[in-house]
């Protein structure tokens, strides 16, 4: 994306949120060859400082260093996780397409959140979210020292306070191993496909989202499967 | 406030002197501390900008532009002597602005401020930030001020 846009035309920043450190992100990096701005968060600053709870999530700067766009759920192209029948699609090319335009055409995008969306989008958060992020940060902490026993206590705790919050849930289940992270990943959005009309992101809102791919396996989206869903639904 | 005007912190009972964790906009700082009969958080005033970014000023505790002043009632209690250091109750003080705060043995972490959260989603000026990239250089949000910014999150998991 940075490349086909201009690299001359934006700074990307990307930021790899993952307490594992330059050890367990440094593969990805090296694989990527970026020619962009690239950190490594192992205490998740970012999201807590946008308010971000899982990833990927991307804002838009504008030059004034405004924010005009924050979203959840981006992904600069499509991309796969899990395996077998529980291979889950994920992305698609809308992110792409929406910051191309807004790199653009600036302020004139249709793409930039008006005052009143950002007001709505951007909320405070509770007492208890914030109670959960320190609660977090403590676990983060100890996982660093190699105290395991008392990071599992605080990671489940700052779940339990925000359990919306996929970073503190993927997070503390990593800690487990990333098998078992992505197991419970999986077991979770499972379960929010069956039981509400939540996704695993929260929809973007533009033009070509399919947001419902990344809570449903890919076998549901073969032709013959949708077509079959088509049938039944009418 | 001058040393000799403030109550001494030493003759509460239970008091003592330890170092702690302060885990902070992503920062850990080991500091002094001195725990009262409360088990609060007091911190040296020379170390609270280090540990938690506020520094005391004449008009209150301040954090960058945010200045929070003291209620006249708590000065006394909040500020102290002991061991030839001036001390302020952290824990406390941030009771009162809602910076939520969690300890394990000797560590505590302190949350976001709310109100410095408050006020930026307000005017919707994303928050600076400071790291060192992977080239080893620093990275600042606002020294990318001129330049629409792409800030992106991701993680291995």
């Amino acid at each position: 994306m940075y490349e086909s846009i201009g690299p001359d035309r934006f700074e990307l920043v990307s930021v790899a949120q993952d307490s594992g450190g330059p050890t367990a992100v440094d593969k990805w990096f090296d694989r990527a060859s970026p020619t962009y701005r690239c950190v490594v968060d192992p205490t998740h600053e970012i999201s807590s400082l946008f308010g971000w709870v899982n990833v990927p999530s991307a804002a838009w700067i504008d030059e004034n260093g405004q924010i005009v766009r924050s979203n959840e759920g981006v992904y600069p192209a499509e991309t796969t996780i899990g395996f077998g029948l529980g291979k889950v699609r994920m992305g698609d090319d809308s992110f792409a397409e929406a910051t191309r335009d807004w790199i653009e055409r600036g302020a004139d995008s249709e793409h930039v959140w008006s005052s009143r969306e950002l007001a709505e989008r951007l909320k405070p958060v509770d007492d208890d979210k914030l109670l959960a992020e320190a609660t977090f940060k403590l676990a983060l902490h100890f996982e660093a020292v190699g105290d395991s026993e008392r990071a599992m206590k605080h990671f489940a705790a700052a779940q339990e306070l925000a359990p919306d919050n996929w970073n503190y849930q993927r997070q503390g289940w990593t800690h487990k191993g990333t098998g078992y992270a992505l197991l419970q990943m999986l077991k979770r959005m499972n379960h929010l496909r069956k039981t509400t009309d939540k996704s695993f992101y929260d929809p973007t809102g533009l033009p070509g989202e399919n947001h419902h791919r990344f809570t449903e396996p890919e076998w549901l989206w073969t032709p013959a499967v949708r077509r079959l869903k088509q049938l039944v639904s009418r | 406030m001058a040393q000799g005007e403030a109550p001494n912190l030493a003759g509460r009972t239970g008091s003592r002197g330890e170092n702690v964790i302060i885990l902070a906009n992503g920062k850990t700082n080991e500091v002094s501390q001195r725990t009262d009969d409360t088990e609060a958080l007091w911190l040296r005033l020379g170390e609270l900008p280090d540990a938690t970014s506020w520094q005391m000023k004449p008009q209150g505790a301040c954090l960058g532009e945010l200045c929070v002043p003291l209620p006249e009632d708590k000065r006394e209690e909040w500020i102290a002597d002991a061991d030839d250091w001036v001390w302020f109750c952290y824990s406390e003080f941030a009771d009162m602005i809602g910076q939520k705060h969690v300890r394990d043995g000797d560590v505590w972490s302190l949350g976001s401020v709310p109100e410095v959260r408050r006020s930026g989603l307000e005017n919707a000026i994303a928050p600076d930030f400071e790291m060192t990239d992977r080239n080893g250089s620093t990275l600042r949000l606002s020294d990318l001020r001129g330049h629409k910014v792409v800030l992106f999150t991701w993680s291995s998991w």
